[in-house]
């Protein structure tokens, strides 16, 4: 079951209603019990490794809690992090692994017996072995104790708004959530709903609008000439934005509506003015995860090595963060570029901020336009490796957009308008709240019948030009 | 030595870091409060003040400092070892 289902539709207010009526205490269970039923939904035996990451990690934090020998501590957190991601790289890597190895073996005259395997991720798989990672070290660093009720932590691992694509939430903030016995909160439980509001309207109008039509430019690459390729290549970056932020807006949103907070996600990322700020406001919950558990560790092993030592952890960092999105090399020069920007901005800050300061730049509305204006062209020139199939498709979108301009390809004249008027529509929200915080308040507006009037506006856009048979949040196949 | 004289030697670290020669430490300061002390300073940072103070931190250390504080009260641990 998906967000985007008429299941989930039918799904999601009967947990909302069983929850309330569930005595508080109980209600935990209510919530498991939901989250093992929306996970078995989608196919059954995944289920079982989610039980099976659980199980592991239950064990193994409470053995890391008692006991005091510090080697044994880290030797039964390492074998549960082995073991946890096991099924991980099994399912994601195994297939890519194992054909490389029969064509290399075939190249050499030798004849592999097994057939190629194809195996079908299972959804959500990153997300929650990430979670249990996070929480494993977490009982390691003794930042909080293990959980005693295996109950709690398996809601931790497959709680329903979180599993399918994050946010990566923390064992930290939400374990404490799950015990805690919470009235309901009748201003959470609106902003939630609001937030599924605008999170539908990201992914349904904006998204899978905007996708169209780069899918129309990217699966025919050949076809088509350098002014097309960029403007799609530019639009890329905002359908994935709609996309991963739309879907987590309705995760955060479902979670709020059953009195839990969850981080936030995205924060405006299009108004970052370095690559250092977007990676601040652009899928915080994996990069705050990220900076956690490798970033800081492998900057502390190296931190001898000064700023040169900063740069090498970023670097490994962002490529590892690559390989995770997929096992291809595109992936692997998609995070090569993160790692080689942010260094270059470490490497400068000192005297990019010196150079601020003297001719107070900071402040001045040309400077920050034109910091947002470069971060976007990295990011978007770096994304074209996130979205071509394989390196030569990238390097054909980058050759096409420098050789050959030519008119736009506008595909259906209604759906490339709608989708502008969508884009521009959700980029004209993040620019009033980046810029002009409660200055225009619309679902926040104190008058009654301008929020009603602006929900209903936004039900009716999504009602009206939604796309219902739209593909799949991006980030499921992650 | 005393918590105070960490304090002064802290501060001296922390003005050459962040180029901020104004900085004032108290118990309470945190990452979010001074300018630059991000993910990516705070290492050249503890690099800075294991070599000033000739002491060690473990990555548990790190993780478990919240603010200024913390990071004193680490500091005065590992030198009365």
């Amino acid at each position: 079951m998906v967000f985007t289902s008429i299941n989930f539709l039918i799904f999601f207010p009967l947990v909302v209603v069983l929850y309330y009526i569930t005595p508080a205490r109980y209600r935990w269970l209510t919530l498991l019990v939901a989250s093992y039923f929306f996970y078995i939904n989608i196919k059954p035996v995944f289920a079982l490794l989610v039980a099976g990451v659980t199980v592991s990690t239950y064990f193994f934090a409470r053995l890391i809690d008692n006991t005091s020998v510090e080697s044994k501590k880290k030797r039964y957190m390492v074998i549960n992090i082995i073991l946890i991601l096991l099924p991980l790289f099994f399912f994601k890597y195994f297939s890519v692994l194992n054909n490389s190895l029969v064509s290399i073996l075939e190249e050499n005259g030798l004849r592999w017996p097994l057939p190629e395997i194809q195996l079908i991720l299972p959804i959500g798989i990153s997300f929650y072995t990430f979670m249990a990672i996070g929480y494993t070290i977490d009982v390691y660093n003794e930042e909080i104790e293990s959980e005693k009720n295996i109950g709690i932590l398996a809601l931790f691992v497959s709680f329903f708004p979180l599993i399918l694509s994050g946010p990566i939430e923390r064992a930290k903030n939400m374990l404490p959530q799950y015990h805690a016995q919470n009235p309901f909160n009748y201003e959470l439980f609106v902003q939630g709903l609001k937030f599924i509001l605008w999170g539908y309207f990201m992914k349904l109008v904006v998204a899978d609008r905007v996708g169209i039509y780069i899918n129309a430019v990217y699966e025919n690459i050949p076809e088509h000439n350098g002014t097309s390729l960029l403007f799609a290549s530019i639009l890329y970056p905002f359908q994935v934005y709609a996309d991963l932020g739309g879907y987590s807006l309705i995760a955060i949103g479902t979670a709020n509506t059953l009195g839990m907070q969850v981080m936030q996600n995205f924060k405006r990322p299009f108004f970052a003015t370095s690559m250092a700020e977007l990676w601040r406001r652009w899928h915080i919950s994996l990069i705050t995860w990220l900076t956690d558990y490798v970033y800081t560790p492998l900057s502390f092993n190296f931190r001898r090595w000064k700023v040169w030592g900063i740069v090498t952890a970023l670097i490994i960092t962002f490529m590892l963060s690559g390989i995770w999105h997929g096992a291809a090399l595109t992936f692997i020069i998609w995070g090569l570029m993160q790692g080689i920007f942010l260094s270059i901005e470490a490497l400068t800050i000192k005297s990019k901020s010196g150079f601020e300061k003297k001719y107070n730049l900071t402040r001045k509305k040309w400077y920050i336009f034109a910091g947002c204006l470069l971060t976007f062209i990295l990011f978007a020139a770096s994304q074209i490796f996130g979205r071509a199939p394989n390196v030569s498709d990238a390097l054909a979108v980058y050759s096409g957009i420098i050789t050959s301009q030519g008119p736009l390809f506008i595909g259906q004249v209604s759906t490339f308008i709608l989708s502008m008027a969508s884009l521009a529509l959700l980029m004209s929200k993040d620019f009033v709240d980046e810029y002009y915080p409660s200055r225009i308040l619309l679902f926040g507006n104190e008058k009654k019948y301008v929020r009603v009037l602006s929900y209903s506006s936004v039900l009716i856009l999504i009602l009206l030009i939604g796309v219902f048979d739209g593909g799949q949040f991006i980030y499921f196949q992650f | 030595m005393e918590k105070s004289e960490v304090i002064i030697k802290l501060t001296g670290i922390f003005r050459t870091v962040f180029n901020n020669d104004t900085l004032v430490l108290s118990d309470e300061l945190t990452a979010n409060d001074v300018d630059k002390w991000d993910s990516l300073s705070h290492m050249i940072l503890i690099s800075e003040i294991e070599k000033g103070f000739s002491i060690q931190f473990k990555l548990k250390d790190l993780n478990k400092m919240r603010n200024v504080g913390d990071m004193i009260n680490t500091i005065l641990v590992k030198l009365s070892l």
